[in-house]
């Protein structure tokens, strides 16, 4: 029957086209060492993740090439891996679309396919938690230099490492600060927290509270709202009614510009503002709203420093790549990669065993890092208890270290200035 | 005689496919193809048999996944334990839901599925008791068999083709009953199968039953099988639209329609994404889309037809 | 006071919602497609828009009629290539078409743009001010009134013009207009063009004060469906009116409830309705 055969090929002709590409040829001898990095490349996120990938293939190029003005930075000095004979680092870049099944796929796909030697990212935090499971499972190394969310490190993984401050760390910078301010005298008896209902939004909201809570530090509204609104007049109004002294925003871009926007048009100038990472570190947000926000404060792993720095020079060389400073995040995933990359060179092998045992062994100092950490050492649990962080003020179209004291670059300009 | 031969021969061709293959990552590929059937094919008893299109299934999907994961956090039993409640949850719903907007019609039908689904999303992620933004999380070590949490993805494969099997042939004994006959009547124009007598709410009702129950049970499947669940991930519209698209690119109304929908779309999203995703230009989503916009214009009704597998297409 | 100012705003806000949706009012009312695309096409008029102003240096008196203008042969273009095959067919198939579109335009302005989001200066068309005790954005007191006359001009356009009559013949019985002498497919490819237009002046409008990036679609689209089902498909005044109403309403619960149950709100009341008038607000019954 003809018909029932031509039927069949063309059932197989449909089965067979999309899958075929997906059937990986056998590794070929690789001189490459290979990183799979899974970042959302795509969708609501993918400013963040854009710029993320734009900083690691800076920091691929500093591994590949030799930097040598960058005393200090690991890897910078020669080409490649020394500890390895000289291999080029190859970056095998994945898009996990937002979705937490998809990274999942990624990551399978990365070590069954591309045989990568570890893994990194994955930016939001429920993503970073299912690709992480992947990685757990085979016995890859995984590295997450950006998520915040606590309970990735209470899964008793032993595959897992943090480089990132984390929820409490935040918390403590805030709260420090609102105590250092009050001991100068500045009132500051009432806290509101705005923040939207996304797992981000959530959990640092949380930590907040609680530690104004341990430190008698009254959060006195909180308002919650739902991400990619249309419009925050109801939340504005709301905060101008209740008049508190200081507000935290904890906003993703879109959310963050509407607010900029709508405190303006409705004439709302708080005495202090912070606005949390995010949304407030986007270059694209400092682009379109920066001048109606002078003055927030905001968080930060990273701050140019002083010249002559490590800080200083990589800033220097992403601006002049990239025609702007280096933003917080991508900041800190780029310090991610370099533990990351310094662990694999240490460790002398692409074994992930050896790999996993360099990492645990890391005890970085603070002249090999451009980040404002004290170190890089992990606790059993995978997370780095030497991360920290200081809080920057947006002067101009740049963020300025302003706390602690000790590592400020400018001079805290209080109260916020807001607009023209 | 010949035709049931071959048709079995391409079966055990393609249930042993993922077998001989044995590469994982096609193998998770296959696995995710078969639960992707599942929720199409349990949406096409209410979308494509009866006519009523909903774009807001996901609630049930999502009944599915949350029950699996919260009888997990609050018992500590293995998370398929939780399926049975999924299901029983959304056949709640669906009473709950169907009700009210069976009245409606076409396109206002559409609409009101969306916004309840939209309305339970928005809820769900407010809601401490079921993780509110952060999520549910499965047993991070696998405990036992039972867990289900494999390395291999074969197991998932199999476990979700034998769902899908028992899924289709009681598709097939309804499409041959009274009730196949009902809902083509209703599919065809409700006003007339109502003038003659047809109990046309009561068969809605019992399709949408039907379907939210297999939904529910995908959904913890895939609980399981990822080992998370967040209110966007098994709620969100996305999760709606793809279900409505997987069944109408393969054919709706059909017995093996989602199937094929299936077959040919989650390798596709895959492919798109292993080439272009990691450029991060979009081109992923833009030959996605255009392949897509393709098939629905050169094939509206789906491509099954192409293959003239069943003549007694349902009209 | 504020209570004023959030019912103004509310409004305002409506009248967004109501500008957002015109186009689709005639494209779904009219024609009976779904139209997955919609959010993408007013995407796509937003960056027409944005480029109009800093690439050609025009002001907002010339880039909104630049992106009216393109996105009428931007529909036409879409009605010939793709939707006059599939609007006969069932609604699955426009539903996977109009997704394919849509994904195809976000993601080929993802290409084009990037993922950043930029915006236009807020004070093109005047900045805010006061009334009495009450702030009001100039931007969104034109993009309302343009609202509110765009749907005037729709309506007057369908019901009093003889080009209306024929478009509403179209819509009723294809087959019985053919026989009078009305060329279907010419008015329906009008009719898409009108709609298109209409997304382009809306996307034109709502630049001047919201943010602009690839996706800005897809948080909008879905007020713009709910809109014109609640409104009633086919009736140009139910959308204004159910837009207005969505507006004040999630003003009113975002202030007095809380922000996180305003959609809540909205959608709750839009199954009520429905429930009791299954045809909306204003529509055919």
């Amino acid at each position: 029957m003809p018909n029932v055969r031509r039927r069949l090929l063309l059932l197989a002709g449909l089965l067979a086209a999309p899958s075929l590409p997906l059937i990986a040829p056998p590794a070929a001898a690789e001189d490459t060492v290979k990183i799979g990095v899974i970042e959302p490349l795509s969708g609501g996120a993918a400013s963040a993740g854009q710029a993320i990938k734009a900083a690691l293939e800076l920091g691929t190029e500093i591994v590949n090439t030799p930097y040598p003005d960058m005393q200090g930075l690991p890897l910078a000095a020669g080409t490649g891996f020394p500890g390895l004979g000289g291999r080029k680092l190859e970056l095998d870049y994945a898009d996990n679309q937002g979705s937490p099944a998809v990274g999942q796929n990624q990551a399978l796909r990365l070590i069954t396919q591309d045989h990568v030697v570890a893994l990194f990212g994955a930016y939001q935090s429920g993503i970073t938690l299912t690709t992480s499971a992947v990685a757990e499972r085979y016995g890859i190394p995984f590295l997450a230099p950006e998520s915040v969310a606590t309970n990735l490190t209470e899964r008793g993984f032993k595959w897992f490492f943090r480089t990132t401050p984390i929820g409490p760390d935040i918390a403590r910078a805030y709260i420090g600060f609102v105590l250092d301010q009050r001991k100068q005298g500045r009132k500051i008896d009432s806290v509101a927290i705005v923040n939207d209902t996304t797992e981000y939004g959530t959990s640092i909201a949380e930590v907040i509270k609680k530690q104004a809570d341990a430190e008698g530090v009254k959060v006195t509204q909180n308002v919650t709202y739902n991400v990619n609104a249309t419009d925050v007049s109801s939340q504005v109004l709301q905060l101008k009614q209740a008049s508190p002294d200081l507000v935290i925003f904890i906003s993703y871009t879109s959310d963050a510009i509407l607010y900029a926007r709508t405190m303006k048009n409705l004439d709302y100038r708080p005495p202090i503002v912070i606005g949390d990472d995010s949304g407030f570190s986007d270059p694209s947000f400092i682009e379109s709203v920066g001048d109606l926000v002078q003055g927030a404060i905001n968080r930060s792993a990273f701050a140019p420093g002083r010249p002559g720095t490590l800080s200083y020079k990589m800033n220097a060389l992403y601006h002049q790549r990239f025609g702007r400073d280096l933003d917080e995040t991508s900041a800190r995933s780029l310090q991610g990669f370099f533990v990351l990359v310094d662990a694999i060179n240490r460790a002398g092998s692409t074994d992930p065993g050896k790999i996993q045992a360099a990492l645990r062994a890391t005890d970085m100092k603070p002249a090999q890092l451009f980040t404002g950490y004290n170190g890089v050492k992990f606790d059993d649990k995978g997370q780095n208890t030497e991360s920290a962080m200081l809080l920057t003020q947006l002067q101009g179209k740049d963020y300025v270290a302003v706390w602690p004291q000790a590592e400020a670059t400018g001079s805290l300009q209080l109260p916020y200035a807001g607009w023209k | 005689m010949s035709r049931r031969f071959t048709a079995l021969v391409v079966v055990a061709v393609l249930l042993a496919a993922p077998l001989l293959l044995g590469n994982a990552f096609l193998q998770r590929v296959a696995a995710l193809v078969m639960l992707a059937a599942i929720s199409a094919s349990a949406w096409n008893l209410i979308g494509g048999y009866a006519g009523q299109v909903s774009i807001g299934h996901a609630v049930f999907f999502g009944a599915g996944a949350y029950s699996a994961l919260l009888v997990y956090k609050l018992t500590d039993w293995p998370p398929i334990a939780g399926a049975p409640v999924g299901v029983a949850v959304s056949l709640l719903l669906a009473c709950v839901i169907g009700l009210p907007t069976f009245r409606l019609r076409g396109h206002y039908f559409s609409m009101a599925t969306i916004a309840v689904a939209e309305l339970i999303r928005i809820v769900v992620s407010n809601w401490q008791f079921v993780g509110a933004a952060v999520g549910l999380m499965g047993p991070a070590v696998p405990r036992s068999l039972a867990d289900l949490s494999f390395l291999s993805p074969l197991p998932y494969f199999y476990l979700f083709a034998a769902v899908l099997a028992v899924l289709l042939f009681l598709t097939w004994q309804m499409q041959r009953s009274r009730m196949g006959f009902y809902l083509g009547a209703i599919r065809a124009g409700e006003r007339a199968a109502l003038s003659l007598g047809v109990p046309v709410l009561r068969y809605k009702l019992l399709a949408l039953l039907l379907s939210a129950g297999f939904t529910a049970l995908a959904g913890s499947l895939y609980a399981v099988m990822v080992g998370f669940v967040d209110a966007e991930s098994a709620l969100g519209i996305l999760i709606s639209v793809q279900m409505v698209i997987i069944a109408a690119l393969g054919g709706a109304g059909t017995l093996f329609g989602p199937l094929l929908g299936a077959a040919i779309l989650i390798p596709l999203q895959e492919t798109t994404n292993a080439l272009f995703g990691g450029g991060g230009t979009g081109l992923t989503y833009i030959v996605y889309g255009a392949i897509i916009l393709l098939i629905a214009r050169f094939r509206p009704g789906g491509l099954l037809e192409l293959l003239h597998w069943r003549r007694r297409r349902v009209a | 006071m504020i209570l004023l100012q959030v019912v103004v705003g509310g409004l305002l806000l409506g009248a967004v919602y109501a500008l957002f949706s015109s186009g689709l009012t005639l494209i779904w009312g009219m024609m009976n497609v779904v139209n997955f695309a919609h959010g993408d096409f007013v995407m796509l008029a937003m960056y027409v828009a944005f480029l109009g102003y800093t690439v050609l240096g025009l002001g907002p008196a010339w880039f909104i009629p630049l992106a009216a203008a393109v996105m009428f042969l931007f529909g036409l273009l879409v009605y010939f290539a793709l939707i006059r095959h599939v609007s006969r067919g069932p609604m699955l198939a426009q539903i996977l078409s109009t997704f394919g579109l849509a994904l195809l335009l976000r993601y080929s302005a993802f290409w084009v743009f990037s993922a950043n989001f930029v915006t236009l200066p807020d004070t093109l068309v005047g900045g805010n001010f006061a009334i009495g005790g009450l702030r009001l954005q100039a931007s969104r007191l034109v993009a309302g009134a343009t609202a509110l006359l765009l749907t005037i001009g729709l309506d007057l356009l369908l019901t009093r013009t003889a080009l209306g009559s024929r478009l509403l013949a179209v819509a009723e019985d294809r087959a019985a207009a053919q026989l009078v002498g009305i060329r279907p497919d010419r008015m329906q490819a009008l009719a898409w063009g009108i709609g298109a237009a209409s997304t382009g002046i809306a996307g034109g409008l709502i630049a001047l004060f919201f943010y602009i990036s690839p996706t800005v679609g897809e948080s909008l689209a879905l007020i713009a469906f709910v809109t014109v089902c609640l409104g009633g498909f086919g009736s140009v005044p139910g959308a204004l009116l159910a837009g207005l109403a969505i507006g004040v309403i999630e003003s009113l619960s975002a202030y007095l409830i809380g922000p996180v149950y305003q959609d809540v709100v909205v959608y709750a009341l839009f199954v009520l309705v429905l429930w009791v008038r299954p045809q909306g607000l204003l529509g055919r019954a």
